[in-house]
C-alpha cells in the first residue's frame, strides 16, 4: 500500500492576533509561528498507520518556500518515507486550483495506491485542494474522512456528515481522501524520527521541472481577480441568565424546548 | 559568528515543546499540589527519545551533544518545572559514567536509562556539607573485595525512585590534599542497609522526588568503584561542569515561560480602561525579561556548544549558571507582579514558576560558589 | 446565463436548512440582478420535497432516479454535470456541508469552473461576482473579486443567510431526463450510523454521569473534545473531530467551556448557543446567545430535572 500525503505549512493563529498588511493583501507573519496544518497532520498519521499495518511506502509532498521543509521533515520523522518539496516560485497568488495543479504534475508519476490530503487548511480554508487533486488523477474519492478500512483492491471509509451522523462508502483503489480532524491520534516527533530524518534526502522541484506554464498556476492561473483583507467586527455578546439556580435553570429548559433542541 | 541553530536542531526544539506543551500542563498543578509525579510521563518521554540524548549510540543513546539536551531541558521547563525535572533528572550521574565509569558499568546501566527501565541518582549533599563537598564524611571502606558504606544524604534528587545511585564517599581521610580524599561508589538501591526517605514541603519542582538517604554497612562489590580511587572531587568537578549547563537551560526555559505568561495576560488584562501591556510601566518589563533572556540564552548557549567542541571553561559555564539563574527569579518575580493577586494563587502557572526558580541558585553550585569560581579565573 | 442554480441537498426525506440559505440568496442576488432562481433537486421519488421547494424559487427542476436515492459523488456528479450543461445557469450554489465539500471541487475540476468555497456575503457587480470568506479560522474576513466568467461554482456557509426564505414564488416543475450512468468511478454508498449528540471537557472523569444524565434528558448522545478524550474518560470514538469544521446544530450547549478562537470557529453558526461556564470573562460568552455564570457541576442537575419534568 504506498501512499501519497500532501501537506501544507501554515501559520499557528489559535492564540494570535492577526493584523494585516497596509495594502490588505496578507496578514503579517513575521511574529508568528509555523506548523503543520493540523488536517494535514492526521493525514500523515493516518498514512503511517496504514502503512505500518499493511507494509508500503509513504511519500509526503508539500508545496512551497525553503522554510516549509519543516514539515516535511516533521512528516519524515512521524514515519514517512520520502519527500518532495515544490518550490513556490511562480506559484504565489494561485487559487487553490492552481496549487492543486503544481501537487497533481508532482504526484502524477508517484505510484500509489492512496492518496491523502487534510479536509482543509487551517489558513485558507477553501477544502478544494485534494478533492481537485483527485479529480486531475481521474481517480474516486471521498472527503471529511474519520475513518479507513482498507479491503482487497478497495477501501471503505466512514464520513463525517452534519450533525454528528457519518456515512460509510466504498471504492476502489487507487483513491483520494481528504481527512478530517479526530481520526486518530497524531504521535508525537521522536528523537529517532529526527535522527532518520538525516538519511532522507529531500526530493527538490519546480514549475519550470513539472513543466508548468504561467497561464496555469500564480495570478494568472488563478480565477480571483483580487482579495481585499479585514478584520471581523465584534459580536454583541451573550444574554447573561440571572435569578437562583432554580430560576436559571427553568428558563435555560424553557430555551432549550424552543429552540428545538430536545430530541 | 552563526548563532542559528541547525534543521535538526529546531526539530528537536519542535518535538520538545509540542510533548511538553501535549502533555504537561495538564498535570501540572496537581502534581504540585501532591507532591506527586506519574512515571508513566517518564516511560514516554523515554520512548520518544528525549532522556538522555548525550548518551553514546554504543549505550542506545542519541549521541547527540549536551546542547541538544539543553534544548530539550529548556523546552520542558517551559512547559513547566517540576515535571521537567522530574522526567529529565533521570539521567543524573549518566554524565560521570560516560566520561570515568567502566565499560561493564556503562553497558549494564546506560541503556537502561535511555529505554525508561531504570533511573540513576547522585547523592552528594549531606547534612553538614554542602557547598563545601570535600567535609562529605560518608565513608566507603575497603574489606576484601567489597566497600563497605556508611553514612548520609541530604538532598538526594530521585532517591527514592532510582535504581542505582552514584555515592560520594570519603575513601582516604588521612589524604593531604582535600582533593583526593574523595571517590564515587554506585550502589544499586535494592543492596541490604540502603534507606530513603522523601523529603516534603519543597518550596517548588514538587512534582521531582527529592531523599533523605541513610546507607548503613551498605556492601557492594570493589568494582563499583567509579574510575581511580581518590579521583571523586575531581570528576564532581568534571560533572558540574556539564550539569551546569542543564540548569541554565532550565532557568531560561523558565524565564521564557514567565516573559510568555506575562505577555498573554498583560493583553488579556484591562485596568483603569486600558490593557495593562498599554502601560510603559508593563512595557519596560517586558523589554526587560526579554533582554535578559536572551543574554542568558546566549551565554548559555557559548557554553554548551564549547563543552560540546572539547572545550571546558569552567569559569564560563559558573558565568552561565549564576546569570540565567538570576534572570529566571527576575522574570519569575516580575511575572507575578504582573499577574497581582492571580500569581498569588497556585492556580496560576507563574506561580509555580516563581516557586520553582529558586532552586537554580542552589542547586549544582550556589551562586556564591559560581562566583568564587569566576572570581578565581580573573585574581588567581 | 440568466439564472441562478441552487443545488437543493435533502437527507432522510428533509430538505435541510442550507437549501433554503442558499434559496434566499440566490433570490436577494436574482431580484437585484434580474436573474431568475432554480432549485435543483437530485434524488429518488422526491415529488414531495419539490412540493416544498416551488414557493421559494422560480423553478424546480428534478432529476429522478433510483441511482439517486442515496448521496454518492459519482452519480451526483454525472447528475450535476447534466443538469448544468442543460440549464447554463451563471452562478450555481452548492452548501459548504459534507456534502458540497465533498462535490464541489471535484465538479469545478471536471468542468473547468471557477470556485469558491465557503462564501458568507455574494454580489454580483457589472456581471462580476464579489464574495466574502472568513479564513484564519474566522480571524479574518477576506473579500474577493473574481475574474469574469460564464460560469461560477460556489459553496455558502451553512448559517451565513437566513433560512427563512420568502415563500412567494410557484415554480414550474421541470423533469430533466438522467444521465445514462457510464465511467462511474466506483463508489459506493454503504450506510449511514447515527453517531454522537453534545458535550465537551468538564473537570474530571466522576462528573461525567451528570453530564449522560443531562444528554439523556434532551435525546442527545454523550460526546467529548479532545482533551476529554485524550485524558480517555471518554472512549476516542466518542470524540467529535470538529476543530475547524462548521457544524449547525439547532441548539449548541458548551458546559465549562472557555470559547478558544478554534472552538468558536467550529460551532459559532448554532443557531443557538447555551453557554456554563463560572468564569464571567470566558471568551465563550462573546458568541453565545444565552449565557449562565455558574459551576455546571451546580446547573446540570437541576437543569436534567427541569427537562425531565415535562
Amino acid at each position: 500500500m504506498n501512499i501519497v500525503v500532501c501537506v501544507k505549512q501554515v501559520p499557528e493563529v489559535t492564540d494570535a492576533e492577526l493584523e494585516i498588511n497596509r495594502e490588505g493583501t496578507e496578514i503579517l507573519k513575521e511574529d508568528l509561528e509555523f506548523d503543520i496544518n493540523e488536517w494535514d497532520n492526521y493525514a500523515v498519521e493516518e498514512a503511517v498507520l496504514i502503512k505500518e499495518a499493511h507494509g508500503g511506502k509513504v511519500t509526503v509532498v508539500t508545496l512551497g518556500d525553503e522554510d516549509c521543509e519543516d514539515v516535511l521533515r516533521t512528516a519524515l520523522a512521524m514515519g514517512a518515507d520520502e519527500a518532495i518539496r515544490i518550490d513556490e516560485q511562480g506559484f504565489e497568488f494561485s487559487d487553490a486550483a492552481g496549487i492543486a495543479q503544481g501537487l497533481y504534475h508532482a504526484v502524477r508519476d508517484v505510484p500509489f495506491d492512496l492518496l491523502l490530503t487534510g479536509a482543509q487548511g487551517s489558513d485558507d480554508g477553501w477544502a478544494q485542494v485534494g478533492l481537485t487533486l483527485a479529480e486531475l488523477l481521474g481517480i474516486s474519492y471521498a472527503s471529511l474522512v474519520v475513518g479507513v478500512e482498507i479491503g482487497e483492491g478497495t477501501i471503505t471509509v466512514h464520513r463525517e456528515l452534519e450533525s454528528n451522523t457519518q456515512e460509510k462508502v466504498e471504492m476502489p483503489l487507487p483513491a483520494a481522501l481528504t481527512i478530517q480532524t479526530g481520526i486518530n491520534n497524531p504521535r508525537y516527533v521522536s528523537i529517532m524520527g529526527i535522527q532518520k530524518v538525516r538519511r532522507i534526502e529531500i526530493k527538490e522541484t519546480g514549475s519550470k521541472e513539472l513543466g508548468l506554464s504561467e497561464a496555469e498556476i500564480g495570478s494568472q492561473g488563478s480565477s480571483v481577480a483580487s482579495q481585499k483583507l479585514s478584520l471581523p467586527p465584534v459580536g454583541e455578546g451573550a444574554e447573561i441568565l440571572t435569578g437562583s439556580l432554580d430560576e436559571i435553570c427553568e428558563k435555560t429548559a424553557q430555551i432549550i424546548r424552543d429552540k428545538g433542541g430536545v430530541m | 559568528m552563526d548563532f542559528t541553530l541547525s534543521k535538526e536542531q529546531r526539530d528537536i526544539v519542535r518535538a520538545a515543546r509540542k510533548f511538553s506543551l501535549g502533555e504537561f500542563p495538564d498535570r501540572a498543578l496537581e502534581f504540585d499540589r501532591d507532591e506527586a509525579f506519574d512515571l508513566d510521563l517518564w516511560r514516554r518521554a523515554c520512548e520518544l527519545g528525549f532522556v538522555g540524548v548525550f548518551i553514546d549510540q554504543a549505550y542506545n543513546g542519541a549521541g547527540m551533544g549536551y546542547l541538544e539536551h539543553c534544548l530539550i531541558t529548556e523546552e520542558f521547563w517551559a512547559a513547566d518545572p517540576g515535571i521537567g525535572q522530574a522526567i529529565l533528572s533521570c539521567t543524573f550521574g549518566s554524565e560521570v559514567l560516560l566520561l570515568f565509569g567502566s565499560k561493564d558499568q556503562k553497558q549494564l546501566i546506560l541503556p537502561q536509562l535511555v529505554t525508561g527501565k531504570a533511573i540513576i541518582a547522585t547523592a552528594i549533599t549531606e547534612p553538614d556539607a554542602g557547598s563545601d563537598v570535600t567535609s562529605a564524611t560518608t565513608a566507603a571502606v575497603r574489606h576484601r573485595d567489597e566497600w563497605v558504606i556508611n553514612g548520609s544524604k541530604m538532598f538526594t534528587t530521585n532517591g527514592n525512585l532510582a535504581t542505582y545511585i552514584l555515592f560520594f564517599c570519603r575513601t582516604d581521610p588521612r589524604n593531604p590534599s582535600r582533593h583526593e580524599r574523595h571517590s564515587f561508589i554506585l550502589v544499586p538501591t535494592d543492596t541490604p542497609g540502603f534507606k530513603a526517605k522523601k523529603i516534603h514541603g519543597k518550596m517548588g519542582i514538587r512534582a521531582s522526588d527529592t531523599a533523605e538517604i541513610s546507607l548503613s554497612n551498605v556492601r557492594v562489590p570493589f568494582t563499583s568503584l567509579v574510575g581511580k580511587e581518590g579521583a571523586g572531587f575531581h570528576q564532581l568537578m568534571a560533572f558540574f561542569d556539564r550539569t551546569r549547563l542543564h540548569i541554565c537551560a532550565q532557568a531560561v526555559g523558565l524565564a521564557r515561560a514567565s516573559l510568555e505568561e506575562s505577555i498573554r495576560h498583560t493583553k488579556e488584562r484591562t485596568q483603569f480602561g486600558a490593557t495593562l501591556a498599554s502601560f510603559q510601566v508593563t512595557q519596560f518589563k517586558i523589554a526587560e525579561m526579554a533582554t535578559r533572556i536572551k543574554a542568558a540564552k546566549n551565554l548559555y548557549y557559548e557554553a554548551a556548544w564549547s563543552l560540546d567542541q572539547g572545550t571546558i571553561d569552567p569559569a564560563l559555564i559558573a558565568m552561565a549558571k549564576w546569570f540565567s539563574a538570576e534572570a529566571a527569579l527576575q522574570c519569575a518575580d516580575e511575572a507575578v507582579q504582573m499577574h497581582g493577586g492571580y500569581g498569588y494563587i497556585d492556580e496560576y502557572k507563574v506561580n509555580r514558576l516563581y516557586r520553582a526558580a529558586k532552586i537554580l541558585e542552589i542547586y549544582e553550585g550556589t551562586k556564591e560558589m559560581e562566583k568564587t569560581i569566576i572570581a578565581r579565573s580573573l585574581l588567581g | 446565463m440568466d439564472e441562478i442554480l441552487v443545488l437543493a441537498e435533502h437527507r432522510q426525506g428533509e430538505l435541510r436548512d442550507i437549501t433554503f440559505e442558499m434559496l434566499f440568496a440566490a433570490n436577494t442576488l436574482g431580484k437585484e440582478n434580474g436573474l431568475a432562481t432554480a432549485g435543483l433537486l437530485l434524488g429518488h421519488e422526491t415529488s414531495g420535497l419539490a412540493g416544498k421547494l416551488k414557493g421559494a424559487c422560480d423553478r424546480v427542476l428534478v432529476i429522478e432516479d433510483p441511482e439517486l436515492a442515496h448521496y454518492n459523488a459519482d452519480q451526483y456528479l454525472m447528475a450535476l454535470e447534466t443538469a448544468v450543461k442543460d440549464r447554463k445557469p451563471l452562478l450555481t450554489l452548492i452548501g459548504h456541508t459534507a456534502m458540497g465539500m465533498d462535490l464541489a471541487p471535484a465538479m469545478a475540476a471536471r468542468l473547468c469552473l471557477p470556485l469558491v468555497t465557503d462564501c458568507v456575503e455574494l454580489s454580483l457587480e457589472e456581471g462580476r461576482l464579489g464574495v466574502l470568506r472568513q479564513i484564519y479560522g474566522g480571524k479574518i474576513n477576506a473579500q474577493l473579486v473574481m475574474k469574469p466568467s460564464d460560469h461560477y461554482l460556489i459553496s455558502l456557509r451553512t448559517g451565513a443567510f437566513d433560512a427563512e426564505v420568502e415563500q412567494g414564488k410557484s415554480g414550474d416543475v421541470e423533469t430533466i431526463p438522467a444521465p445514462a450512468w457510464t465511467n462511474l468511478r466506483g463508489r459506493q454508498f454503504a450506510g449511514a450510523d447515527i453517531l454522537v449528540s453534545i458535550g465537551r471537557g468538564i473537570g474530571k472523569p466522576e462528573n461525567i454521569p451528570l453530564a449522560q444524565k443531562f444528554a439523556d434528558a434532551i435525546g442527545a448522545t454523550l460526546s467529548c473534545s479532545r482533551p476529554v478524550a485524550d485524558e480517555e474518560w471518554l472512549p476516542k470514538s466518542r470524540q467529535v473531530g470538529t476543530s475547524g469544521k462548521t457544524v449547525r446544530p439547532k441548539v449548541y450547549i458548551a458546559l465549562g467551556i472557555s470559547g478558544a478562537y478554534q472552538h468558536q470557529a467550529g460551532m459559532k453558526n448554532a443557531d443557538t448557543i447555551i453557554a456554563v461556564n463560572k468564569d464571567p470573562m470566558a471568551p465563550i460568552f462573546a458568541i453565545a446567545h444565552y449565557g449562565i455564570v455558574e459551576d455546571l457541576l451546580q446547573v446540570l442537575p437541576v437543569l436534567t430535572e427541569h427537562l425531565a419534568t415535562k
